[in-house]
């Protein structure tokens, strides 16, 4: 059995990763933000002392044409900017700006790629109560720190790719840990039920029924079963020890027939739980699968049906053209743990025993030959498992 | 009846004409430094329309040393001026005369 990542472990190295992306991602663009705040904040000090030396240019200006407003009256112009002014009121005097609405309580400000600078004179020249001068914005800067910003990032964010693989690693080492040590227990384990389960069986094949007492006959109909349930969890095991390495062998199988042989095959275990069996055949139908792995799919449907199913419930099986459906009318199985049914080890019912492999295993045969699995269930009225192809 | 239209022509201007031109500028033409220098100095000092209308109403009413605009050689040499005699309506109706008649706003170009 191979060290590959399970279903759950997928999942959770999913989440992993999602989340690690999502926060890398967060930092990247808050430290991107905060550097093109910087080098926007470093952009418009230097501007401001350049604006700063036009408002007082444009001051001097509206002096002089205050104190010979009886000569001309020509508004002060200049090509290195645009200006505006307004008085007390905030009515607007005379503009050449390019961008008619000014705020005029911020003192220096970028909107779009102009930007203004307003200055508050101590004397009224004109009426000017506010000053603004405006001035075009290349935004140079703004490429050159795109530029910067692509370089940083780009570095940042193979960093955090590197520390997010070992992160990953790191992360993921005790659950391998964990899983591989149950798999080295199952493959012992396995290993050395073979022998004590072959001479059980072989023992009660090779017993004299008829010279043992009716009491007894009870006694070993129970070995029997237990027996076979042990068999069974043994056939899984070997199954998963050895389910890359089994060459199928498909052949064409009449399901009506074979269902049939299956429900005989479960009966006494059913009986032992006061469990009916029933069958529905809908429609014949015939599939080409390797025997030996359609029985261990329904088996494990049945077995689980049977297993997790209330005293004097009912299991009932239902093939249809393209689908056999397996019901029940047992505990149920709860929403949130639906997804996981499938996963290797997952049990959600503690009170009864096993691995947890019977429905991996399901998964595993449906997914070489195709099939869909659906899986419906409500707690406490039951589950129904439908395998269609 | 052409002596009575002259008559009734000429009644009419006088009676038309403002209360800033007869109470005001009338005597302000007189002087050395042109009206429209007072106005350039309450706009210097006061910025907008109707806080130097106000200032100037409130100075017309009640001339006094600190509260002129002029500078303190110009008061030396003229001295501050008597209070007005005009109405409120006649006071608010000059000064809106005068203001209409200088002001800087909207005559840049």
């Amino acid at each position: 059995m191979g060290t590959n990542l399970s279903h759950s472990e997928k999942r959770t190295l999913k989440r992993f990763v999602a989340l690690y992306a999502l926060l890398s991602f967060s930092i990247l663009i808050l430290i991107s933000q905060l550097y093109l705040d910087f080098e926007k904040d470093l952009m418009l000090r230097k501007k401001q002392v350049l604006l700063e030396g036009y408002a007082k240019e444009l001051i001097e200006n509206l002096k002089n044409l205050h104190i010979n407003l009886d000569k001309s009256r020509k508004y002060p112009r200049n090509d290195k900017y645009r200006s505006a002014i307004y008085d007390k009121e905030r009515v607007l005097i005379f503009s050449t700006l390019k961008e008619s609405s000014v705020q005029l309580d911020e003192k220096f400000y970028k909107s779009g790629k102009i930007i203004h600078f307003i200055k508050q004179p101590n004397a009224y020249f004109l009426g000017s109560y506010y000053v603004v001068v405006e001035i075009d914005d290349n935004e140079l800067w703004l490429s050159s720190s795109y530029k910067n910003l692509l370089l940083y990032a780009g570095v940042l964010f193979i960093l955090f790719l590197i520390v997010g693989y070992f992160l990953s690693r790191l992360f993921l080492k005790p659950m391998r840990e964990a899983i591989e040590l149950l798999e080295r227990f199952i493959q012992d384990t396995t290993h050395e039920l073979n022998t004590p389960i072959s001479t059980i069986n072989m023992n009660i094949e090779m017993l004299d029924l008829n010279s043992v007492g009716e009491k007894n006959r009870k006694k070993i109909d129970r070995i029997t079963l237990a027996s076979k349930t042990l068999s069974h969890l043994y056939d899984d095991l070997s199954f998963l020890l050895l389910n890359h390495k089994v060459i199928s062998n498909d052949e064409t199988i009449d399901l009506k027939t074979f269902l049939q042989e299956r429900l005989e095959y479960f009966e006494q275990s059913a009986a032992l739980k006061n469990i009916s069996l029933h069958i529905e055949i809908k429609k014949s139908a015939t599939i080409v699968m390797d025997r030996k792995k359609l029985q261990k799919l329904i088996d494990n449907l049945l077995s689980n049906a049977i297993k997790y199913n209330r005293s004097e419930g009912s299991v009932t099986l239902i093939l249809d053209e393209n689908s056999i459906i397996v019901q029940d009318s047992g505990l149920g199985i709860k929403k949130k743990n639906l997804e996981a049914v499938f996963d290797r080890f997952e049990r959600f019912e503690s009170a009864q025993g096993g691995f947890g492999i019977g429905l991996h295993i399901v998964y595993v045969i449906a997914k070489e030959y195709g099939l869909k699995i659906g899986i419906e269930s409500e707690e406490n009225i039951g589950t129904k498992v439908g395998i269609t192809w | 009846m052409v002596k009575k239209a002259v008559l009734l022509f000429i009644t009419t201007i006088v009676l038309h004409a403002s209360v800033f031109e007869k109470n005001c500028n009338s005597c302000h033409k007189s002087f050395p430094v042109e009206i429209d220098k007072f106005l350039y100095r309450y706009i210097l000092k006061h910025s907008s329309e109707r806080d130097v209308k106000t200032a100037l109403i409130e100075y017309l009413k009640n001339p006094t040393k600190e509260k002129t605009v002029m500078p303190e050689p110009f008061i030396k040499r003229f001295g501050i001026k008597k209070p007005t005699t005009l109405s409120e309506n006649e006071l608010k109706e000059a000064v809106d005369d005068y203001w209409l008649m200088y002001k800087i706003i909207g005559t840049l170009y």
